[in-house]
């Protein structure tokens, strides 16, 4: 696993722990809405501070894609590559 | 498998509202009779759950001039003004928005929904940026959705947290549009406008406010709040809706730039929809002169906002904003208390709405009181004294 991915891991468990507590030792790779029952909004103040804890900003069309945290994880892990490439 | 599955989700929440003949979410209203009273399940209520901020519904001079134009002028434009015509009621009308704001181009639009589509699509597109308030209306995310532009949202109300995605963008902050409202409808609150202006200076974006619930109840014109903070000159476009203190339907987007005329030839909300029927425009036009001279109402609107805060203030309720505006958003512990409060205000003859997740930010459930300059003293003790009633009996409980 890269450092990157590392980086965005823990910056997730940080936001889940800050934004959704309950759910700190959710699987990664449940659908966040249908699996883990979170609405939009919940997802969208879970994302933003993953956002803070990162220094990034995720576009909203990104968010549309993702169903699961490892897939927002690959996402963000691509999005802060491309920041220091 | 059913195209319908999908919506499960959201009919089983509807059903945690109860089975009761008369329903939170689309009340059925039987008739109004004026700015503030129609019949509800067979009995008059008050009406604290529209948005007629100004109460001009009912203006005399409103009502004429849309029935004046309706038979004038027919009952329909049955078409676009691009493709089948713009009537001097649109042009008249925005010449008179433009005139209002001292600004150089004004566009209307069939819906206040449509305005915020229309002009976030059409403004922002590939390779340009939406910089969107996390609180905004859906309107604005739906405007952002059909735009190629990219969009990225900061937190509500938070100028350093724009001022951070900005500064990631660079250069690019030029390209930037960013969104705020001048209120919120949901929590009733404000954005720091000051603070907002001074970061997209700094970087030099652009800035659009959305004056939706604000026109006409800030500002010595009632431009909103841009008006009353003396930023007017600071902004870029001011996006606004006919259809709450404007007492009629539709939407407009005026800007201190004479370019924007180009956007008539680029936002599909705008081509591709039937332009707003003569009636409306006639009683709009009406609207926005009393508006623009309602001062008086105004003062009356404000005496009611306060009162209303500090009466439930008193009883101990939290309010979603600090200062006092025209939505008066009781935060609630749970859905169930939310629920009992709307239900009792409705059994003391007040409607007001009903506001549960997803629609409210951070989960809420609110209670929301839309004041009215029409609404009188005796309106604001029968809204309190129904208030202090169910508080009573659900602490009784």
């Amino acid at each position: 696993m890269s450092d990157q991915r590392s980086q965005v891991d823990a910056a997730i468990g940080k936001a889940l722990s800050i934004a959704l507590p309950e759910l700190e030792s959710v699987d990664r790779d449940a659908a966040l809405t249908s699996d883990i029952g979170l609405d939009s909004v919940q997802i969208m103040n879970l994302v933003m501070e993953i956002e803070d804890e990162l220094d990034v900003s995720v576009p909203v069309d990104v968010l549309a894609e993702v169903q699961t945290l490892n897939q927002l994880a690959e996402r963000l892990t691509t999005i802060k590559e491309s920041e220091n490439s | 498998m059913s195209l319908f599955d999908k919506f499960q989700a959201a009919a089983q929440a509807r059903a945690t509202l109860g089975n009761d003949r008369v329903a939170p979410i689309a009340t059925p209203i039987e008739s109004v009779r004026s700015a503030t009273r129609g019949t509800i399940d067979g009995k008059e209520v008050i009406l604290a759950g529209t948005n007629n901020y100004l109460g001009l519904t009912f203006h005399e001079d409103v009502v004429k001039a849309g029935c004046d134009a309706l038979e004038s002028l027919g009952s329909g434009t049955t078409g676009s003004r691009m493709a089948n015509g713009s009537y001097d009621l649109h042009r008249q009308l925005e010449c008179e928005l433009a005139g209002a704001f001292g600004w150089p181009s004004a566009m209307v639009f069939s819906t206040g929904y449509q305005a915020n589509l229309g002009a976030l699509s059409g403004l922002a597109g590939q390779g340009e940026y939406l910089l969107v308030d996390s609180d905004s209306h859906a309107s604005i995310y739906d405007g952002c959705r059909l735009s190629n532009a990219q969009t990225i949202r900061f937190r509500h109300n938070d100028p350093d947290n724009l001022d951070r995605r900005l500064e990631r963008l660079g250069d690019d902050a030029k390209k930037a549009l960013v969104v705020v409202e001048g209120l919120y409808s949901m929590m009733g609150d404000q954005p720091p406008l000051a603070e907002f202006v001074e970061v997209k200076n700094k970087h030099g974006a652009w800035l659009l406010v959305d004056e939706a619930h604000s026109f006409g109840v800030f500002g010595e014109r009632g431009l909103g709040l841009c008006e009353q903070t003396g930023l007017l000159d600071q902004i870029d476009f001011i996006v606004g809706t006919f259809s709450k203190s404007l007492a009629g339907i539709g939407g407009f987007c005026v800007s201190a730039h004479a370019e924007m005329e180009l956007l008539r030839l680029a936002s599909r909300p705008y081509i591709f929809t039937a332009s707003p029927s003569p009636a409306i425009m006639a009683a709009t036009r009406e609207a926005l002169r009393l508006t623009l001279a309602g001062q008086d109402l105004r003062r009356q609107l404000h005496r009611n906002i306060e009162r209303l805060y500090s009466g439930a203030r008193d009883m101990g309720y939290q309010m979603g904003s600090e200062i006092p505006g025209p939505v008066a958003a009781i935060i609630l512990p749970d859905r169930a208390t939310a629920l009992a409060h709307w239900r009792g205000l409705l059994d003391a003859g007040v409607y007001a709405n009903l506001m549960i997740p997803p629609a409210t930010p951070s989960g809420l459930n609110l209670l929301r009181i839309s004041l009215s300059a029409a609404h009188t003293d005796d309106d604001l003790d029968q809204i309190l004294s129904a208030l202090d009633n169910v508080k009573r009996h659900l602490e009784a409980a």
